[in-house]
């Protein structure tokens, strides 16, 4: 057994010791380059996304990748992402890892609009430019950590009324329909809620459920079933994203009301567009998701260059366009 | 214990059944549409992908081993189906035979390594199953894929019959298993590799080719529960069931299977299943919150072992 250790610790010594080697280098210019030097060194960007398994954060990491390519001479980018969208500590881990590697600006979507809060401060008192996107950080406790960071992407409320405006034109005053919301916790997902409420109360279409499906199309299948079977008035089902859209579909056939319940959903990834053309699905809303980490990149970029600019950095709002059978024909 | 067999079984049937009554009931008093038919006929729609994990999570936890890589299995196998059927067009037979050769190899890796190297099972299954979920999401580029209408057969409801494909073919795995187990020499060694492997060894019984069959049966049942859950979904998602190993094993643990091997029984791992999904089904009639959904989950799950603890200690006692 000793042996075997010793044999383990042969193997991985070199590798530690590379590794540590190779971060110390990187990470004193990154620092220079921060206070005079940044016109001659290319500044260095790192994304931090939530899961990269979702096909929506890997459409954005990709085009986040294919601008840096075009824009090869201007920065370097570094993409890293967490295996689960609930795991806080990772991506915490994941801040901290890029200060320490010397990056000049950090482009994050956070995985909790709260608790990513105190690492981002601790990245900004490093001198490091700090860009949140897709999933806001919640106000109040960046008053409380006393810091402002800039938020680049879409207003998702706006994104769901649209979406809920164009349901009700299809529907009748005094209609039902049931809500499966995001991860309650995800401001997004909040902010998705309250797009489709203000939507269905303008019309007087009463929604008489609305449960948090947690962004998955399995858990989305079995609850829209049930809401099917409880409330069988329902009219539609307003998914607060694309997979709740597609568990959402599945539910509707089985229960046999395929073209009685409309559905809509969020987000617009492909799988969705097949249903939009087949009719199973009315409409999604698309917030150009392959743009959005770019948006942030500039952002961060543009705050770089001009560093004054860092204590009164602006929120900058990205568009939401609706996706219906319509848009796609064309 | 030799003389009592059948009464003993018939108890644990009538204590699950208890407990699944007991659900029924309090929900159809507390929700509106609960107690119809339409309920009934979906919760059977949903739960064949569980129960055919939950089978295969029977017989490995009966051979004293255990499989938490079935959830990822599940998905990747459903990639393989979702990727050949709309990247390459391939037909639904042809695509689901490699799909369910995939859950067979994933098995049968888990275990040669377990069985074969002698290697714990909870952590060559816990790296299939990041070896399968990586998998799964490198063959779909972590796109879900949407298949549509020629894989909708298997899900969907029988004309006539209410209940889908899915559901005869896992209530038939059910069946068979629960066979295989009390009636053949195969189920026989199972149960004895589970309670004392070096026994079942010296009385002359080569085991690894007995404990490896399992794990490829499991593998084999979470491809089959792949197949089913891309049919009712009509897609193949690379996130899809994401920890379903636990309820699998919370299923099979509220049936009576015990962790530690040598004692189990599929039909009551069934029951577990159903107990598990009609709480999820009735909890989500009532539109519970989250956080409570999960609160009463788990406090079922503790109560329907607890239960079964009890009456267990009570029936030593009587003998």
């Amino acid at each position: 057994m000793p042996a075997c250790r010793l044999k383990w610790l042969c193997v991985l010594a070199p590798l530690v010791i590379a590794g540590c080697g190779a971060s110390t280098p990187d990470a004193t210019p990154g620092a220079e380059s921060s206070s005079d030097a940044a016109s001659t060194k290319k500044p260095r960007v790192a994304l931090i996304m939530k899961s990269l398994a979702n096909e929506f954060f890997s459409t954005m990491a990709a085009g986040a990748e294919s601008h840096q390519k075009e824009h090869s001479g201007e920065y370097e980018l570094i993409v890293n992402g967490i295996k689960d969208e609930r795991d806080l500590s990772r991506q915490v881990a994941l801040v901290e890892e890029m200060v320490a590697a010397g990056v000049d600006a950090i482009v994050i979507a956070p995985a909790d609009s709260r608790a990513l809060v105190p690492a981002l401060r601790r990245a900004q008192d490093a001198g490091v430019v700090v860009v949140n996107i897709d999933n806001r950080l919640d106000a109040e406790v960046l008053q409380q950590e006393d810091v402002s960071i800039p938020f680049v992407g879409p207003d998702n409320q706006a994104g769901a009324k649209k979406v809920g405006d164009y349901l009700a034109t299809k529907l009748l005053k005094g209609d039902s329909v049931a809500v499966l919301e995001g991860i309650r916790t995800s401001f997004n997902g909040t902010q998705r809620r309250l797009g489709f409420e203000a939507a269905m109360k303008n019309a007087s279409i009463s929604i008489v459920d609305s449960q948090s499906a947690e962004w998955e199309m399995s858990i989305a299948n079995t609850i829209a079933a049930a809401m099917l079977s409880e409330h069988p008035e329902i009219k539609a089902i307003l998914a607060a994203n694309d997979s709740m859209a597609l568990g959402a579909v599945a539910a509707v056939k089985a229960a046999d009301r395929a073209g009685k319940v409309q559905i809509v959903g969020f987000d617009n990834i492909s799988a969705v567009q097949q249903a939009i053309r087949d009719g199973a699905i009315l409409a999604t809303a698309d917030q150009h998701g392959d743009q959005l980490a770019v948006f942030g990149i500039e952002a961060a970029l543009k705050l770089l260059a001009d560093p004054s600019a860092v204590a009164v950095a602006d929120d900058v709002e990205t568009p939401v366009d609706l996706i219906t059978a319509e848009s796609l024909g064309e | 214990m030799k003389k009592l067999p059948i009464p003993r079984s018939l108890l644990q049937y009538a204590g699950l059944l208890g407990v699944l009554l007991l659900l029924v009931v309090v929900f159809s008093l507390a929700s509106r549409n609960f107690l119809r038919a339409k309920t009934f006929t979906t919760i059977a729609n949903q739960i064949p992908d569980l129960t055919c994990v939950a089978v295969g999570m029977t017989l490995v936890l009966i051979i004293g081993g255990i499989d938490l890589s079935v959830g990822a299995v599940l998905a990747v196998s459903s990639a393989v189906l979702g990727v050949l059927m709309t990247d390459y067009q391939w037909s639904l037979e042809a695509a689901t035979g490699l799909c369910l050769l995939t859950g067979c190899l994933c098995g049968l890796f888990n275990g040669l390594v377990s069985v074969g190297m002698r290697v714990p099972s909870f952590i060559v299954t816990l790296g299939m199953l990041e070896i399968a979920r990586g998998g799964a999401k490198l063959l779909t580029g972590s796109q879900t894929k949407y298949i549509g209408r020629p894989i909708e057969a298997i899900g969907e409801p029988l004309a006539g019959l209410a209940v889908s494909p899915a559901f005869l073919l896992s209530v038939s795995a059910v069946v068979v298993a629960q066979f295989v187990l009390t009636r053949t020499v195969f189920g026989r060694y199972c149960l004895a590799i589970g309670s004392n492997a070096e026994a079942v060894r010296m009385s002359g019984i080569r085991v690894a080719p007995y404990s490896i069959s399992v794990f490829v049966i499991s593998g084999l049942l979470a491809g089959v529960a792949g197949l089913i859950q891309t049919s009712r979904l009509s897609s193949a998602d690379p996130n899809a069931a994401v920890g379903l190993e636990l309820p699998a094993i919370a299923a099979c643990v509220i049936g009576g299977t015990s962790l530690m091997g040598g004692r189990g029984n599929v039909v009551n791992s069934f029951l577990g299943v159903l107990i598990i999904r009609v709480l999820q089904t009735g909890l989500a009639h009532l539109g519970t919150t989250d956080a409570m959904k999960q609160v009463i989950t788990g406090g079922v799950i503790v109560a329907a072992v607890l239960f079964d603890a009890i009456r267990r200690c009570w029936d030593d006692a009587g003998e």
